[in-house]
């Protein structure tokens, strides 16, 4: 018995220490989603024949992406390099994620916002691939020329309603205060006060003076009839491509659908109002470098050397069409409607990073939902919603 | 077990030779649940979740106790049942209750010797210190140089060893580099980034020239940033000469009476580095939760919207379902397979399918029901937007879903009551009403109670349908500051508060709320069992 307990004992160390052997490896793990994966792969395989360092590519689904690394990193489980959109930054950073990134030697290769957009307190954290934005979209057949302002959206819509040949003009999401974003810049209103540094929380504009006129334009146009209560994304589109809709706000990824629907469109600036051009939020995308990774210099090279080139940063706009961050590849675009998308964006601005945010979509676009519903008056909902995030970012 | 039972045993009974080969392959069975053990141990020990590691070294400690003891024999069946429930169920409940207590969420995500770490990567360039681009170099023995060129000074070469640190004369400045120098040969792209790796760690230079790898571009006399000094426990910060404290307590500052910030590493003016780290807090995410009226404000409502929300869609579903039960019950009725067939439909569907096929059925521009109601000339009703709507729409989405489960467990709870009782009633001239009041009920209820209780307290925590439906919209005003929603129910408000203010996710606020709702749960619960006392009662007497 005395026996058969020293070999059960060697046993388990023979092979607990067989396990243990086969989990070392060597190489770098690089994540991203399904759209990028492919091409990520593509570039990885380039990598590896050049240093011999092996690169191993998992495709996450974009969705998880973010809380699977906030749990892996720590675990030593996470990947080397990442990509993901820049909103993603000060989540990570606060949680001291990601690593600092030294870019400097290929910068002016990309568009500074897109740039400044992985910036967070000061630490460059990711390295920009593409930039998408929210654009005009209007029915050619309904709509021949792009409005230039908000008054004359409300005409055509006005004029469309009556004609009957839509039933509605310009519609918009009830509570999506991304869609919402470009039309109060275009009366002046602004999320956070914008300063060198970056965004200044501590000047909250949800309430100021052209958010509330935005508000309030929105609010008088839901009354007057122009626009129907209780619309989503999935409603906006239907409407849009089934000619019921003769405008929308929407992004890049809503493309595809649209053109199923063999709708005639066109995409255009944001119209203006009386602050000046509208402005939509920049979504950058780009990647990122864990804090916890064990080869820092290669996974630097990889990200800056492989995917920061010219031929990189095309690879990953044919595989996913949003407008690329690095100047060159973005001039030589050619697709009309991204070219609409990033020009769209070319006064864009980044969209906040800071771990607060979530919160603060959330008292936007309830601030935005009851204006819609008719719950609340355009300047109460927003004062409110200002002073909740005054205080939600003072609890701090 | 006794030790007469012991004596039984296969194994002490009868030492065969085909005994031997089953204690053989027991103990390479058991020899490989303990090494896979082992290796989790190992795995979750590096890194550095010890408390799950030790609950696998528990649970397999105690399946080796129960496979080697022989009086524990019986047991040995329930081993893989029992560590799974311990792992699977009292592990997190464990862990939950453990998080409650502590700081645990964003800001404070990583444990204080990863954050430790993490912040000793920083490095700075010391008062005067040079910065330059470098090249790598090998010799035969393996040992490693840098090429060093001062952009700043016109291109000017150095050359540091392990130990050495000189000007280099015989290069003219900006001139390609040389691919041997004193022994030492240039590295080619392919081998330097390996290479470099390994040096890295390297000091190169002398003491008075210290020059280190700061990164894909940069060697200098770069120095650690941030020095942890355990004595002290606290962080110093190399460049400023700041010292910061690492903070446990949660308390207030005597002072100003603002409260410290806990899990952080805080210097003499306020100031914290840059992330926090895991540190329990005592009964603070208890307090901040009850005694915080902003958080309790809709809590009442949320409260009883919840129970009622429950309440109805049992008694609705449980109607619903009984009713198409007793219908089907009739053999008159043609194709009664076939009906009941398609009855169960809308349960065979997953739930999140239905619950968006009804939202967009229910959408007020472009529903099938909107349509419909507009068709006859009247105003569609505004179910995501008016909290009452709202409300009921959910209610009709749940009825969907929930009835044919109730109809399923009618119809066998029905068949199971004896006939003759009814032939009774009958000769004593009950009618259908009395019979299904006096007999039908009371002695499905004695069948189908518990599966009440079972479907109030899913219904309780129901936070998919309420997610998947409207997200807890639409917006409550009166909540001001929080994310509360008129659809909301106690657990989606609890997810909303923990997941979507403040910065992001606060895991420990999360914990903390989930145990005072497990708490509200298990009252509700309770009392119901001494309803189902009544039922139980009802079933003896007849």
């Amino acid at each position: 018995m005395k026996l058969a307990k020293l070999c059960l004992i060697l046993a388990i160390l023979l092979m607990a220490s067989a396990f243990v052997v086969s989990a070392q490896d060597d190489g770098l793990v690089v994540w991203a989603d399904e759209a990028h994966a492919p091409v990520v792969e593509e570039i990885a395989a380039q990598f590896t024949a050049d240093f011999d360092i092996p690169v191993v590519v998992h495709e996450i689904g974009f969705g998880d992406i973010r809380d699977q690394f906030k749990t892996a990193a720590p675990a030593g489980e996470g990947p080397d390099v990442l990509m993901g959109p820049h909103d993603w930054l000060g989540e990570m950073a606060v949680n001291g994620l990601l690593a600092e990134i030294d870019i400097t030697d290929i910068v002016d290769q990309f568009l500074p916002s897109a740039v400044a957009a992985f910036v967070y307190e000061g630490v460059q954290y990711g390295m920009p691939t593409s930039a998408e934005n929210v654009g005009f979209l209007r029915n050619t057949d309904l709509v021949p020329d792009n409005p230039a302002t908000w008054d004359d959206v409300r005409d055509i819509s006005e004029s469309l309603q009556a004609s009957g040949d839509a039933q509605y003009g310009f519609i918009m999401f009830d509570n999506n205060p991304y869609h919402f974003f470009p039309l109060q810049t275009a009366f002046g209103g602004y999320v956070f006060g914008l300063t060198e540094a970056g965004y200044d929380p501590n000047d909250v504009g949800i309430d100021s003076e052209g958010s509330i006129a935005a508000a309030a334009y929105l609010e008088a146009y839901g009354t007057d009839g122009l626009m129907p209560t209780g619309i989503d994304y999935e409603v906006m589109h239907s409407m849009f491509e089934s000619g019921d809709a003769a405008m929308i706000i929407t992004g890049p990824w809503a493309i595809p659908r649209i053109l199923e629907s063999g709708v005639n469109f066109e995409v255009a600036s944001i119209p203006a109002g009386p602050g000046g051009a509208g402005k939509p939020f920049l979504g950058v995308w780009g990647f990122m470098i864990s804090a916890f990774s064990e080869n820092k210099l290669a996974a630097e090279t990889f990200v800056l050397d492989y995917v920061g080139t010219p031929e990189g940063i095309e690879s990953l706009y044919s595989a996913s069409p949003r407008p690329a961050a690095m100047i060159e590849v973005r001039e030589a675009m050619e697709d009309e409607l991204t070219v609409g998308f990033a020009n769209a964006g070319v006064e864009g601005l980044a969209m906040p990073a800071i771990p607060e945010m979530s919160s603060v979509w959330s008292a936007w676009g309830n601030a935005m939902e009851l204006v819609r519903t008719g719950e609340l008056d355009a300047e109460t909902a927003f004062s409110n919603a200002g002073e909740q995030i005054r205080s939600l970012l003072a609890d701090e | 077990m006794n030790r007469q039972a012991a004596a039984d045993n296969p194994i002490r009974r009868n030492r065969g030779g085909s005994d031997v080969l089953r204690l053989f392959v027991t103990y390479l069975a058991l020899a490989l649940v303990d090494a896979f053990a082992l290796y989790l141990i190992y795995v979750f020990a590096a890194d550095g979740v010890i408390e799950l590691a030790v609950a696998v070294g528990v649970v397999t400690v105690g399946v080796n106790i129960i496979n080697l003891r022989q009086g524990l024999y019986a047991l040995r069946w329930i081993a893989p049942a029992l560590s799974l429930m311990v792992l699977m169920v009292v592990y997190p409940i464990v862990y939950t209750v453990y998080v409650s207590f502590t700081n645990f969420g964003d800001g404070n995500l990583l444990t204080k010797q990863q954050v430790i770490r993490i912040l000793s990567q920083e490095t700075y360039l010391p008062e005067g210190g040079q910065v330059y681009a470098w090249a790598i170099y090998a010799n035969a023995a393996g040992d490693y140089a840098l090429w060093l060129t001062d952009r700043n000074a016109g291109d000017r070469y150095y050359f540091a060893t392990l130990g050495e640190f000189e000007a280099v004369e015989s290069v003219a400045a900006g001139a390609d580099l040389p691919a041997e120098y004193r022994g030492y040969q240039l590295l080619g792209r392919r081998e330097a980034l390996q290479a470099a790796r390994e040096a890295e760690e390297l000091g190169f230079g002398t003491a008075d020239q210290p020059i280190g790898i700061a990164g894909r571009r940069e060697a200098g006399e770069f120095a650690q940033r941030l020095v942890y000094q355990p004595e002290t426990d606290a962080i110093l910060d190399m460049e400023t000469g700041s010292l910061y404290r690492a903070v446990y307590e949660y308390g207030r500052d005597e002072t100003t009476g603002e409260p410290y910030q806990t899990g952080q590493f805080v210097n003499d003016q306020g100031d914290t580095l840059r992330t926090g780290f895991r540190a329990g807090i005592g009964t603070q995410n208890f307090i901040s939760f009850i005694d915080n009226d902003e958080i309790r404000g809709p809590l009442i409502r949320i409260f009883l919207w919840t129970i009622g929300f429950s309440l109805a869609s049992v008694f609705t579903t449980f109607a619903l379902g009984l009713f198409f039960a007793l219908i089907m019950q009739n053999q008159r009725i043609p194709l009664r397979k076939a009906f009941r067939t398609l009855l169960i439909i809308p349960w065979a569907i997953p739930g999140l399918i239905s619950v968006a096929v009804w939202r967009g059925m229910l959408n007020e521009n472009l529903g099938v029901v909107s349509n419909i109601i507009r068709a006859f000339g009247l105003e569609p009703p505004p179910f995501f937007i008016d909290p009452g709507w709202a409300k009921l729409g959910i209610l009709l989405v749940n009825l969907w879903l929930g009835y044919p489960y109730f109809m399923l467990v009618c119809s066998g709870a029905l068949a199971a009551i004896p006939t003759d009782m009814y032939e009774a009633a009958e000769v004593d001239g009950a009618g259908w009403w009395r019979k299904f009041r006096d007999l039908t009920l009371p002695l499905l209820l004695v069948a189908v109670g518990p599966l009440l209780i079972a479907s109030f307290t899913f219904n309780f925590n129901n936070f998919t349908i309420i997610e998947a439906y409207d997200e807890g919209g639409p917006p409550m005003k009166e909540a001001g500051n929080l994310p509360a929603g008129h659809t909301d129910i106690l657990i989606s408000y609890a997810f909303r508060l923990a997941f979507g203010s403040g910065r992001g996710s606060d895991f420990g606020l999360a914990s903390a709320i989930t145990i005072v709702i497990f708490a509200m749960v298990a009252c509700v619960t309770l009392l119901q069992y001494r309803l189902t006392k009544g039922w139980e009662e009802t079933s003896e007497n007849v």
